[in-house]
């Protein structure tokens, strides 16, 4: 049992806006440790919604979750704060980097908030982060001031300098072009592969989809198939 | 050096965007320092007025009060029961002396908080000079005494005081009597008291206070000549001056004054009870306009908080993304409104300092008033400061909270 990164059981969750309509219907999911799982459907299946209540920060949801074995479900949002903090790290379609703050300062952030190494400590992990993705150059420059794909670059950066266990993606590789979405793609296998990483990550690209190790597929609410 | 990250966050935002920064702080600013230059002022002016009653009034006089028939001894008469109604009752015949007068200045020197006693005789008299007269009151004083307590040497125009302990029959005149009877130092006086003795007194100095109405009745003589003068024998005294080491104590001095003599002590406060409505309504206005400034101020942090907050909510749901808590975005934001009071309030005193020693530069010259009295006093500034920076952790508070709970789901969603 000590192989899974997150179990979910009857997850199942209603938007009350404008009308209340079920987007999960009773989901149950477990991804083991060091997975690389991708979650594809049409558009309104309800693939974004079940990531963020996997991820923790949609708290509005019936059914359980378990994430490294520790049940997050009726936990305080302080807590649930902390546990992103430690153990998920985001990825999304826009970057979401803070402009003024540089680069590095971005990567940094988290990592100064978990506060478990000092501030050289962190500073050398950021910049060795920028050096996986290639963007080390930028690390002074302000966040605001890069291109889209070294920005995306920076904020996968960002996603990993805490050695999350699980690393979640909303279209990760949605705003790249072929040549960032193929280096993005190969350093998240790397991660799964190497450091025992999991990753979940929901995708339109089907290359990126098929280069997974399983492809959960949903629609209307419901995961219809699983494959490996 | 160890800065949290919250503080870091917090002072980026607030050098990123300086003119916002500034602005917000010249709010709390300039709010502090009318509050320094206007609470010194009015210290200033307050302590002058209060200062200014002491240089014709005691802290406390003791007299002998006027008392009117009543109907006790009727009451003792008649033992019955019936309603005794006195009509037309009239001011009681009696000395309007204090009885053992030396004995009373001998007890009140022997309390701890009296720094200076004297005894005064005053009658109401007619100057004479020529053809002229000219009503106005005698004070037979101690004159050392009466300088220390009121500085009388202070508002000597001319002659000196010390004469008249030296020269029989010596008198000291205001200078509106010595106008309006065209007397000069060294002239005689003819001094007649409402018993109709009459004394023709030598001029040995002539004074000049503020006050029009004292210079124009008030003169100064040895005790024992105004007594002779008033066909009185040695032992009469009109009133007993008293003044404290520390003013404040007044009333209850004078209570206990009053209970060991059994005469009326007036306390400066009861005396001058004008002045002190005035420092009341003073200090409603005056705190009336530093409210509303602060406010302004506070609102303009509130203003520019909340604007802040709606351009970064993306950050800010980016942040609780990444595992911070509601309490560190409070955090984030409240720190920022506190460095903006701190900043603002370090200038403001600084500002404020400036101004208000500044304005106690400007030259008046009204009356023995030469330039505006300002108090530079360490308090307001430490008050000052604990306002700039409550209003603004006030103001602060509401928009930090709103960022707490930014849902980053909804934000980072769209």
């Amino acid at each position: 049992m000590n192989n899974l990164a997150l179990k979910a059981n009857g997850i199942t969750k209603y938007f009350h806006d404008p009308v209340t309509m079920q987007v999960l219907k009773n989901i149950d999911v477990t991804i083991n440790k060091g997975e690389f799982v991708s979650i594809v459907g049409k558009s309104g299946c309800g693939k974004s919604t079940l990531l963020y209540v996997l991820s923790t920060m949609d708290t509005d949801y019936e059914g359980t979750l378990e994430i490294n074995g520790m049940k997050t479900t009726g936990k305080s949002l302080n807590d649930l704060a902390r546990i992103r903090n430690e153990s998920i790290g985001f990825v999304f379609q826009f970057h979401y980097l803070l402009p003024d703050f540089s680069c590095l300062k971005n990567v940094m952030i988290p990592a100064l908030r978990l506060g478990k190494l000092s501030h050289k400590e962190i500073e050398e992990k950021a910049y060795e982060k920028l050096k996986m993705f290639g963007v080390e150059e930028q690390a002074l420059k302000k966040a605001g001031k890069l291109s889209g794909g070294q920005q995306q670059r920076v904020a996968i950066a960002r996603a990993l300098v805490n050695d999350p266990a699980i690393i979640m993606g909303d279209e990760p590789t949605g705003n790249l072009d072929s040549k960032n979405t193929s280096i993005v793609f190969d350093l998240f296998r790397q991660l799964s592969k190497e450091y025992g990483q999991t990753i979940i990550a929901v995708t339109h690209d089907e290359d990126f989809a098929k280069r997974s190790d399983r492809i959960i597929e949903m629609a209307d609410g419901e995961i219809v198939s699983s494959r490996r | 050096m160890k800065i949290s990250v919250n503080t870091e966050i917090a002072l980026t935002y607030l050098t990123s965007r300086k003119k916002q920064t500034v602005v917000a702080s010249l709010g709390v600013m300039f709010g502090i320092s009318m509050f320094i230059f206007m609470q010194s002022l009015m210290k200033g002016t307050n302590d002058y007025f209060e200062k200014m009653s002491f240089t014709n009034t005691p802290h406390i006089k003791l007299y002998n009060e006027n008392k009117v028939a009543d109907n006790h001894m009727l009451q003792s008469f008649f033992k019955d029961e019936s309603e005794k109604i006195l009509t037309n009752h009239k001011q009681l015949s009696q000395s309007q002396g204090l009885t053992n007068p030396f004995g009373i200045v001998g007890q009140i020197r022997r309390l701890a908080e009296v720094s200076a006693v004297t005894p005064q005789v005053t009658g109401n008299v007619i100057y004479t000079s020529g053809s002229v007269e000219l009503p106005g009151n005698v004070a037979g004083v101690e004159i050392e005494q009466e300088d220390k307590m009121f500085d009388v040497k202070g508002n000597m125009i001319s002659g000196n005081l010390l004469d008249l302990n030296r020269i029989h029959n010596s008198i000291l005149i205001g200078k509106g009597i010595a106008d309006k009877l065209s007397l000069h130092v060294g002239d005689n006086i003819t001094v007649r008291s409402g018993s109709g003795n009459l004394l023709i007194m030598r001029i040995v100095g002539i004074f000049a206070t503020t006050i029009k109405q004292v210079d124009e009745t008030k003169s100064y003589a040895n005790i024992a000549q105004v007594q002779g003068l008033l066909g009185k024998d040695r032992s009469y005294v009109t009133e007993i001056k008293v003044n404290l080491i520390n003013y404040n104590n007044a009333p209850a001095v004078a209570r206990q004054i009053e209970t060991i003599t059994g005469y009326k002590a007036e306390d400066w406060v009861k005396a001058n009870e004008q002045l002190k409505a005035g420092f009341k309504v003073r200090a409603v206005i005056l705190n009336s306009v530093i409210g509303v400034i602060l406010l302004v101020a506070g609102f303009g942090i509130y203003n520019i908080l909340n604007m802040t907050i709606y351009e970064k909510i993306k950050e800010i749901a980016i942040l609780k993304a990444q595992g911070f808590s509601g309490g560190a975005v409070t955090s984030i934001f409240l720190q920022q409104a506190v460095y903006i009071g701190i900043m603002g309030g370090v200038v403001g005193i600084i500002f404020g300092f400036t101004l208000t020693f500044l304005v106690s530069k400007i030259y008046i010259g009204a009356g023995t008033l030469k330039y505006l009295p300002m108090s530079f006093y360490i308090p307001h500034y430490l008050q000052a400061l604990s306002f700039g920076v409550i209003t603004t952790i006030a103001a602060g508070y509401f928009p930090a909270r709103k960022a707490s709970k930014v849902d980053p789901v909804t934000i980072i969603r769209g």
